[in-house]
């Protein structure tokens, strides 16, 4: 029964996923029929304006040329079918793979205004990073729409999906994208309610010792999956903290990416830790549960099947 | 310093400014920059040019103008050729009102503001010191007050940047490597005020910096209130160099490099090196800045690092000549 239920899971969460995008798309828009109970009108007027987090007003008028410099606005776009108003994406804007066919325009974070202006887009999105301001300030006086939004967690991830969606016409495609998501968060979660909760802790970095927090995604993500991150408490999405205090913790298992996990077990002091002797020390899939992003629900199933393998065996 | 030398220090500084307004990521020809600077033609183009690259430039002039006349002042009055503003604590003290800004979570338009606060902080400090320990402003206690006040400000950067997040981390790096990407016309104007009456002032002492370099004694037997004279041109100095600092960020190696540039050019006398070293240190920051933004687009370059780099090179090349 459980496995069923996984399985379900799987499926709604791997529809925005894999290569053909377009495809995908036609199997949203018939769902959003459905689910709407009427064809969608596209150009729809919506007549509230946005605010974005540097408290600025964006106009909702549909966008045709747009630059997105934030990974997951970029990923969201492709999802909703919009891939093609595309004229640009940041540096490390690299999913899907047609993304990567896209103008590089540099970095997310102080970005090149010159080239973002060349490209000539009705719509550029940032991370609103406060480093983007000047940046937000010049495209503006160029008379470009720009908006600047953080995306930290699944609820801001949720908001960006609905937003995005009414910028290209499509409110119903965002809406659908961001209850698909929680939709599958939700069975996840429910499948992990009755197990028992590993206490968890995820380094990414050593020198010095960087470990996620409860300020990132990652964090939520755990918890949804059936675990508990010891650093939940902490605000910060990735808090420094001494390597005596994570032995203090004492956690039932290390989650890690696979680079960093041939460093831990090569480093002899993490061996103080009762998980790394007990060979807890589980590698997640980085390209699922990278941002807070379209494969949300993809990371959460990968996650509740490192940290209860036994669900799999149901 | 012939006429010769300064009209081609002049059209140096020129075929600069020209290129930064000809030369970026959006590949415009130089007619068409030149139209676009005109207010004719592409409205884009326009704001490209008038809008991004030319306050890039005169930022750039200013920043480089006003570190190399705060060099030039204050190796004058404290008679050593290592003396810039940087060594003095400027750097320092800005480096933490930026930072303490930027963790603080503040409004990105008062990060300025914090690191002006912080750089004349770190001067009145360095200024104390020498007084308390000396009674008068020796110069050599204020080069050790100045370097002290620096490590001090170090110490106190690193302690906050140690357990702060990764942006807070990012956004003071960036603000320490130096940048005229975001320059303002209100940044603008607000510069050009500091370096034109700090260089007018400046000039003013250039006599007096001249018998300094005689030493004290023959200074003050010119009739030189010495003491009072060092204070005001170590203090207008700073303020110009804080200036600078608020509006790009610190821009390292100008302040030291450049008066030695203009010393070879063959500027003698101080209110002729005040003016060549204005020159050329506007010349090597537009220099920097065009490089930093051309080397590898999109991405631009630390405009600090650039200016060492392109800075050090002259640097060595007039020690060459000097041995």
């Amino acid at each position: 029964m459980a496995l069923m239920r996984l399985v379900r899971a799987r499926a709604t969460a791997s529809l925005f996923t894999g290569g053909f995008l377009l495809t995908r798309c036609w199997v949203l828009v018939a769902i959003a029929a459905v689910a709407c109970g009427s064809p969608r009108s596209p150009a729809s007027p919506v007549s509230s304006a946005v605010i974005d987090d540097f408290g600025d007003t964006i106009g909702v008028a549909q966008a045709t040329r747009i630059v997105s410099l934030n990974p997951t606005s970029t990923e969201i776009l492709y999802a909703l079918g919009a891939g093609p108003k595309l004229v640009g994406r940041g540096q490390y804007d690299l999913w899907p793979d047609t993304a990567k066919r896209l103008p590089d325009l540099g970095p997310g974070i102080r970005p090149n205004v010159e080239a973002l202006i060349a490209a000539r887009p009705d719509l550029v999105l940032l991370y609103a990073s406060s480093d983007n301001r000047p940046a937000a300030r010049q495209l503006r006086g160029a008379g470009i729409r720009t908006a600047a939004f953080r995306v930290d967690s699944i609820a801001q991830f949720e908001r960006l999906a609905r937003l995005l969606g009414r910028l290209v016409g499509d409110s119903a495609g965002g809406a659908l994208l961001a209850d698909t998501v929680r939709r599958t968060l939700d069975s996840v979660r429910a499948l992990t309610r009755q197990l028992s909760r590993p206490r968890v802790v995820l380094p990414t970095w050593e020198q010095p010792l960087i470990v996620i927090g409860g300020g990132s995604f990652l964090s939520e993500l755990v918890t949804i999956a059936g675990g508990e991150n010891v650093y939940d408490s902490l605000p910060s999405p990735s808090p420094t903290v001494t390597f005596e205090d994570v032995v203090r913790q004492d956690p039932d298992a290390v989650l890690l990416g696979p680079e960093r996990g041939a460093l831990i077990r090569l480093n002899p002091r993490w061996r103080a830790l009762r998980a790394v002797r007990n060979g807890r020390v589980l590698i997640m899939d980085t390209s699922r549960v990278l941002r807070p992003a379209v494969r949300l629900g993809e990371g959460a199933v990968s996650l509740a099947l490192l940290l209860h393998p036994e669900l799999a065996r149901r | 310093m012939t006429v010769s030398r300064w009209m081609g220090l002049g059209a140096a500084v020129l075929v600069a400014a020209l290129a930064g307004i000809a030369l970026g990521t959006m590949g415009l020809s130089v007619s068409e920059s030149w139209v676009a600077l005109a207010g004719r033609g592409d409205p884009t183009n326009i704001f490209v040019v008038r809008e991004l690259r030319l306050p890039r430039v005169l930022l750039a002039a200013l920043v480089g103008a006003g570190l190399g006349l705060s060099g030039a002042a204050l190796q004058g009055v404290l008679r050593n050729p290592l003396a810039e503003p940087y060594l003095l604590g400027v750097s320092g003290g800005a480096a933490v009102g930026a930072v303490i800004a930027v963790s603080a979570g503040l409004a990105i338009a008062l990060v300025p503001v914090a690191a002006f606060a912080g750089a004349v902080g770190a001067v009145a400090l360095a200024l104390f010191v020498a007084h308390a320990t000396h009674g008068r402003g020796d110069p050599r206690v204020l080069i050790m007050a100045g370097v002290v006040v620096g490590a001090f400000a170090n110490a106190a950067i690193m302690i906050m940047m140690a357990n702060a997040d990764a942006a807070t981390v990012r956004g003071a790096l960036w603000w320490m490597m130096g940048s005229v990407a975001d320059a303002t016309w209100t940044q603008i104007w607000s510069l050009a005020a500091y370096v034109l009456v700090g260089g007018v002032a400046l000039a003013a002492f250039g006599r007096t910096l001249d018998a300094l370099s005689l030493g004290e004694e023959s200074a003050a037997g010119l009739g030189i209130e010495v003491d009072r004279a060092a204070r005001i041109v170590y203090l207008t100095a700073s303020l110009v160099a804080a200036a600078t600092v608020a509006a790009a960020g610190l821009v390292g190696f100008v302040g030291l490099v450049v008066p030695h540039i203009a010393r070879r050019l063959g500027a003698r006398g101080h209110r002729v090196l005040l003016a060549a070293s204005a020159l050329t240190g506007a010349f090597l920051v537009i220099l920097a800045d065009v490089v930093a933004r051309i080397a590898m687009p999109p991405a631009e370059l630390p405009l600090g690092a650039v200016t060492a780099a392109l800075g050090v090179p002259f640097f060595l090349i007039t020690l060459r000549r000097l041995a």
